[in-house]
């Protein structure tokens, strides 16, 4: 399967889904992990 | 360079099929998910932008054109100074590159369109309700940010009502940032046009690609700290209130953690489409084209470990400053590799200057001086000297303005007889060059020499001593703000009508991509059936 022709199969769709995910995931562990780590270093010093 | 009068461009817009037709009215604007519509909403929305910013940068060189308090309440000129950084930073620069990208990254890889692209238009109306935001906080009582765009504790904690507004806007840029990212590594990753590999693909599409990966990683960063910063002002944390049990450097940290990866963020792109004009108009390949990428990537991977270097005269650890002080060095070898392609691509080349190419050169030379003041700060007892002065103010401006800013410029020099069908009015695009170039080393030359004596930044005042070259800064602000004027007229006159492009646009030039192998304006819906690449 070309990779143009992605988004008009269902295993092309899932792919594109399924890597916007994974990058959305990505960048929520940061925000979510920068603040969890700030609040870790503030109650265990 | 010639052009082709008998082009079948623009019927190839409207030949396809009947639905090949853009909505009418606004539903076109509001609802638009054609990564053409979209591109061209961030690419004006950027404009709009850049001139907000520029009125802001003029209130600043209009006050310090005298010393003595002139125009405006001392408050007022922080907030200018402030607002000017966050509408330039996250209004104009960032959203010309998404436009860029949104534009070109698909037909530069044979896509019919951007992956996501509900999400694309998601990303981008969130931006003008951003902005408002932002900019109405000049209305409210206590007064816009004031206390720099670093938002630096316990300073910024001290801001009025227009607080959590600005968090708020942050937040939304942020939002729209990372979702444009996704967007392009999506497409990029799922989309290439068959025998597109990756070593294959448009350099400016590789910049996009790494530079989408910076934005990933960073922008959720600033969200975090801006978050904290939120539950210090209203919810009684102490993340990074010393009186609490916080740590007001470690703001700093996080946020030099996202502040620097920005700058490259800022100037990736940049690089990418200096490297698609440069070869066109010296009809030579890009000389060491893999190294670039491998350049890109590396100044990339060292963003990450080089924060530091905003913070020496904070106090660190000699090991740290050490550390971060031949980091930030190391930057300079990839850099390095890039400004000698660049070089090396336009040796023996037959060179003829467009304003697209005028840009590029520009951008060679005074790229390079930012550069290479850049290094210069990254010299731990030099920086003690220069942090806090107007040598800053013309270092980073001279790596954004005749860097970044002028990458966006010819790059819409380069591109915009593809999008619109029409070439542009050469003499006056040629003359807002040569004003932006003069007019933008009369304001930022001078202000190596102010900072040098000392002159320190973000004050309304100074001592009598710097008046000459403020004037000088000044007038070249003037000049340069009056300049892109002209920027507006080329474009208007360029959208309205003129000569025919033809498909390649720069017929003489033979420039090489998928992009130029689409009628101009390309239609509609471009690449529905995927290319094959050779």
């Amino acid at each position: 399967m070309s990779a143009a022709e992605t988004d008009k199969t269902p295993s092309g769709r899932r792919r594109i889904r399924n890597t916007a995910l994974a990058l959305m995931s990505v960048a929520l562990a940061f925000y979510f992990g920068i603040i969890a780590l700030l609040v870790y270093r503030g109650t265990h010093h | 360079m010639a052009h082709d009068h008998t082009s079948h461009a623009h019927h190839g817009a409207h030949d396809d099929h009947h639905h090949d037709e853009p909505a009418k009215g606004i539903k076109r604007w509001l609802f638009a998910t054609n990564h053409k519509d979209i591109g061209t909403m961030y690419l004006v929305f950027s404009l709009i932008m850049f001139f907000v910013g520029g009125s802001m940068a003029m209130v600043i060189r209009a006050e310090l054109f005298h010393p003595g308090m002139q125009l405006v309440h001392p408050e007022f000129f922080n907030e200018m100074t402030t607002n000017h950084a966050l509408v330039m930073i996250f209004g104009a620069v960032m959203p010309a590159f998404v436009g860029l990208a949104n534009w070109m990254v698909p037909l530069q890889v044979g896509a019919p369109d951007m992956a996501l692209p509900r999400m694309n238009n998601f990303s981008f109306w969130i931006l003008p309700f951003a902005f408002t935001l932002l900019l109405s906080t000049l209305l409210v009582p206590g007064g816009a940010a004031a206390g720099g765009w670093t938002l630096y504790p316990p300073l910024s904690l001290q801001t009025g009502d227009a607080f959590p507004m600005l968090i708020f806007a942050i937040h939304m840029m942020g939002a729209s940032s990372i979702m444009g990212a996704i967007n392009v590594i999506v497409t990029i990753m799922n989309m290439r046009a068959p025998g597109m590999t990756l070593l294959k693909m448009p350099i400016f599409c590789w910049s996009w690609l790494i530079t989408a990966y910076l934005l990933i990683a960073v922008m959720p960063v600033l969200a975090g700290a801006v978050t904290m910063l939120l539950t210090d002002h209203f919810f009684k944390t102490s993340f990074f209130n010393a009186a609490g049990g916080g740590d007001p450097i470690m703001f700093e940290h996080i946020f030099w953690f996202f502040g620097h990866p920005e700058v490259y963020i800022m100037i990736l792109p940049a690089f990418g489409i200096i490297s698609e004009i440069l070869p066109t108009f010296a009809r030579k390949p890009l000389f060491g084209a893999t190294s670039m990428i491998y350049a890109i990537a590396s100044i990339a991977f060292l963003s990450f470990i080089v924060w530091g270097h905003h913070m020496f005269v904070d106090g660190m650890p000699l090991a740290a400053q050490i550390f971060y002080m031949i980091s930030t060095m190391l930057i300079a070898v990839p850099t390095g590799v890039k400004v000698f392609n660049w070089t090396a691509t336009l040796w023996r080349g037959s060179i003829t200057f467009e304003p697209p190419m005028l840009f590029a050169l520009s951008f060679l030379f005074l790229f390079t001086i930012g550069g290479f003041s850049g290094l210069m700060l990254a010299i731990v007892p030099v920086d003690f000297q220069y942090n806090q002065t107007y040598f800053v103010v013309a270092h980073f401006h001279y790596v954004l303005v005749p860097g970044a800013i002028f990458a966006i410029m010819g790059a819409v020099y380069y591109w915009i007889p593809k999008w619109t069908g029409h070439m542009y009015n050469m003499t006056l695009a040629k003359t807002h060059f040569w004003l932006s170039t003069i007019f933008v080393n009369v304001l930022f030359f001078p202000q190596h020499f102010l900072g040098l004596a000392g002159m320190p930044r973000r004050i309304p005042d100074y001592a009598v001593q710097f008046t000459d070259w403020n004037m000088v800064s000044s007038i070249g602000g003037f000049g340069f703000g009056l300049s892109q004027i002209l920027f507006v007229i080329v474009i208007v006159q360029c959208v309205r009508g003129g000569q025919k492009a033809s498909a390649k646009v720069w017929d003489d030039a033979r420039p090489t991509g998928l992009e130029w192998t689409l009628p101009s304006p390309p239609p509609y819906h471009s690449f529905t059936t995927a290319p094959e690449v050779p």
